[in-house]
């Protein structure tokens, strides 16, 4: 006869535990989409990072030898000679172990320092970043905003009008601006403009803003800026608006097939509230998650674009430094544009469910 | 070199001749002369510029476009009107493959009417021809000038750069050689490469895609975090480095890197629609009838995809054009003349941007470049009625 075992019926079973407590706390913070997404995202950045940090130190040459074969054709240096002179100048020891490199830069990373540049007299990454970005930021903000204003307006009476001689004079526009790559419209705009046809100056508007004009609301420095963000804005905005429009125009045409766009109609609607309360506010959801993610794209600008125009932005130092081998600047502005794009996904994806309840409700 | 050649050779003409027999002998056979005459001179064609590839693609869709005009489907068991006792169902090989050809025959002249029926895409279409043309036959017709020509110099100038005249149409670079040649002997190489990395992009896509969205589960998740991985790091500024390590001697690995950072976008887009096309009536009946997984892919869902497969190959050839001529431009990838890349590299390095008489040394390649690049785009318009039956439905 084995025993019975006794059991108390006064007390409940079992006492919602904290350790059951906390894991179903565990567990709606998993659920939730925030979260999810942010440690995707941290993932997605550190992967980046270490795979940026294996590759551009597999580059052929290091920055010391760059500087020592600088030395030894600029100066007519002997290798050694180059070299002690060299030695002195950099912060790096190329023969430290990967590993060890690798742990130090993580290490500082998680601590928000970006580390110092190689060759550039040990400056902090990020003051560097900081002082290219805004250049980038500025000229291709403002060339995308300037094109998807354009692109809206535009492709939005393109598909109202679709059909006349309007629409088919701005489609073929948009088809050539859509397939023409930016250099070479950046090209065309300099010799064709600038040497054949001179139509301006060209050394005035290529270049950075004059060194000796004090930095600062004066209007002397604004009319400088703008004079030199205006040839790569320009071309931003031609090479980029075909696309928009083109977008916009078979947005607007898919909405105003909608069974409430004809009920709007029958309803009595004024023409004007059909077009900017019906349709063009629905037919822009699907661009407002592309404006987003090329939001993203922003930061890795144009390298070519900054290049051609010798403008200072984030594009052409990169490739500078990647011409110089300074890893821990390149490292930087890779880690800085990957974030842009991984954020600006996550926003692409938060706004949708703003500007489109259909879509929040649908995903319950 | 990579999986493509394009240059003309005379083996090339003997292939594409030889190629362009078969065609003629059936047009001779069933009475189609002029048909099967259009057959080889087209095979010739493509032998003498894409040698054995060219050839072999041209002899297969001409024999079937001759066939299909020689053979009427009344023999056809399946659409026969006669009684079913009078019908004879064994059907011979050859009938088959017969049957199968003037199908294959009648698809091509739809698709070929509907080519010419968009007359952008039409366009679009003989720019492309145009340019694959004169990179393949120009060399035969423009010699190459490779060397430095002081004596060009004119009097009272500063450097060898000319402006178009009428001897050199497009003028003279910065060593004095004639541009014109340059821009005939340049595009070649660049044009190849980018229409490889395309294709091998595309295909890449294309397989993956489908291969995520038809086994899912814990592969399809592996395969789309790559994607995503990819596709959050700066393409440009990435193949930046990668051209820095990798030092090409090779076009062709350039290609290769290409599509391996530029699949992901086209893999996710097929990844969905497939993940989309599973869930439709008729595949789902093709999988009721237990078709098999062949027949479903080739015959059910390929289809469907397929104008969205080659639009979007075009638009990799583009971007890969791009990428390319950006790297070149950059100075990023061994210097080979003649091609257009270099030719706007050293244009600028030499100061043509500056000098109004050497302008047509970067704006020639820069406005070759642009004009492929504006036909590729305007000949998808052109792709998408040929492969998506629906948009030609007035036809």
């Amino acid at each position: 006869m084995g025993v019975i075992p006794f059991r108390r019926t006064d007390q409940p079973v079992s006492q919602p535990s904290l350790w059951s407590l906390s894991k179903k706390l565990l567990r709606a913070v998993y659920r939730s989409y925030i979260f999810r997404v942010t440690v995707q995202g941290i993932l997605t950045l550190w992967v980046v990072t270490t795979c940026t940090f294996y590759m551009i130190r597999k580059m052929p040459n290091n920055p010391i030898e760059v500087k020592i074969d600088e030395f030894q054709t600029k100066q007519n240096l002997t290798y050694e000679e180059a070299r002690s002179k060299v030695a002195g100048l950099f912060d790096y020891d190329p023969d430290a172990p990967f590993i060890e490199q690798y742990t130090d830069y993580m290490g500082n990373l998680v601590q928000g320092d970006l580390g110092r540049s190689i060759t550039t007299g040990r400056t902090p990454v990020s003051q560097q970043i900081a002082k290219y970005l805004p250049w980038t930021l500025f000229a291709v903000g403002l060339g995308l905003l300037i094109s998807f204003v354009i692109g809206m307006i535009v492709g939005a009476a393109m598909a109202y009008w679709r059909g006349t001689v309007f629409d088919n004079v701005m489609t073929a526009f948009a088809s050539i601006s859509y397939g023409i790559p930016d250099f070479v419209i950046a090209f065309m705009i300099l010799l064709i403009g600038g040497i054949q046809l001179e139509l301006f100056q060209v050394g005035d508007y290529i270049g950075s803003v004059d060194p000796e004009i004090k930095a600062g609301l004066n209007p002397e420095y604004i009319r400088s800026l703008l004079q030199h963000v205006l040839l790569p804005v320009t071309t931003y905005v031609l090479a980029s608006v075909g696309g928009w429009m083109l977008t916009m125009k078979s947005s607007t045409i898919s909405t105003l097939g909608e069974d409430y766009i004809t009920v709007a109609h029958a309803r009595g609607l004024s023409q004007r509230r059909i077009l900017f309360g019906y349709v063009g506010r629905n037919a822009m959801l699907p661009l407002m998650t592309r404006l987003a993610i090329s939001v993203g794209f922003v930061l890795s600008g144009s390298i070519i674009i900054e290049y051609i125009f010798i403008y200072p932005g984030l594009g052409k130092y990169l490739f500078e430094m990647t011409g110089k081998r300074d890893y821990t600047t390149i490292q930087g502005i890779f880690l800085v544009t990957s974030a842009a794009v991984v954020i600006s996904n996550i926003l692409a994806d938060l706004l949708y469910g703003v500007l489109d309840p259909r879509v929040r409700v649908g995903s319950k | 070199m990579g999986f493509l050649i394009a240059v003309a050779t005379i083996p090339g003409l003997i292939i594409g001749i030889l190629c362009g027999l078969v065609p003629l002998g059936i047009g001779l056979r069933y009475q189609q002369l002029s048909w099967g005459i259009v057959g080889l001179v087209l095979c010739a064609l493509a032998g003498f510029s894409f040698s054995l590839i060219g050839g072999f693609i041209l002899l297969v869709l001409t024999t079937a476009v001759v066939i299909s005009y020689a053979f009427v489907d009344r023999e056809d068991p399946f659409t026969s009107r006669a009684s079913i006792e009078a019908v004879n169902f064994e059907e011979s090989q050859l009938e088959f493959l017969m049957r199968q050809m003037a199908a294959l025959g009648r698809t091509i002249r739809q698709s070929v009417r509907a080519l010419i029926r968009n007359k952008a895409g039409f366009l679009g279409f003989l720019g492309i021809l145009f340019f694959v043309g004169i990179s393949v036959f120009g060399p035969l017709f423009v010699e190459y000038d490779g060397d430095t020509h002081v004596e060009r110099l004119q009097p009272g100038a500063r450097t060898l750069f000319q402006k178009p005249s009428s001897e050199f149409i497009l003028g003279l670079d910065w060593k004095g050689r004639d541009i014109f040649s340059h821009m005939v002997h340049g595009g070649q190489n660049l044009i190849i490469t980018s229409i490889e990395a395309g294709l091998i992009a595309t295909l890449v896509a294309v397989v993956v895609g489908a291969m995520a969205a038809m086994i899912g589960g814990v592969v399809d998740q592996i395969l789309s975090a790559i994607a995503n991985f990819i596709l959050t790091i700066p393409q440009f500024p990435l193949l930046l480095v990668l051209a820095s390590i990798l030092s090409f001697s090779n076009r062709f690995y350039l290609a290769l890197l290409f599509a391996a950072l530029s699949w992901p976008a086209l893999m996710r887009a097929v990844r969905a629609q497939v993940l989309s096309l599973r869930e439709r009536d008729y595949v789902q009946a093709a999988v009721a009838l237990d078709l098999g997984l062949p027949h479903i892919i080739i015959r059910e869902v390929l289809p469907n995809l397929m104008s969205y497969i080659v639009v979007n190959m075009i638009f990799s050839i583009r971007s890969a054009m791009y990428y390319i001529v950006g790297l070149v431009f950059l100075g990023l990838v061994p210097l080979e003349e003649p091609d257009w890349g270099v030719m706007i590299y050293v244009g600028r390095q030499q100061g043509a941007i500056f000098n109004s008489d050497g302008a047509s040394m970067i704006l020639s390649p820069v406005i070759a470049i642009a004009l492929f690049q504006l036909s590729l785009i305007l000949f998808t318009r052109s792709l998408e009625e040929v492969f998506n039956p629906r948009l030609r439905s007035g036809l």
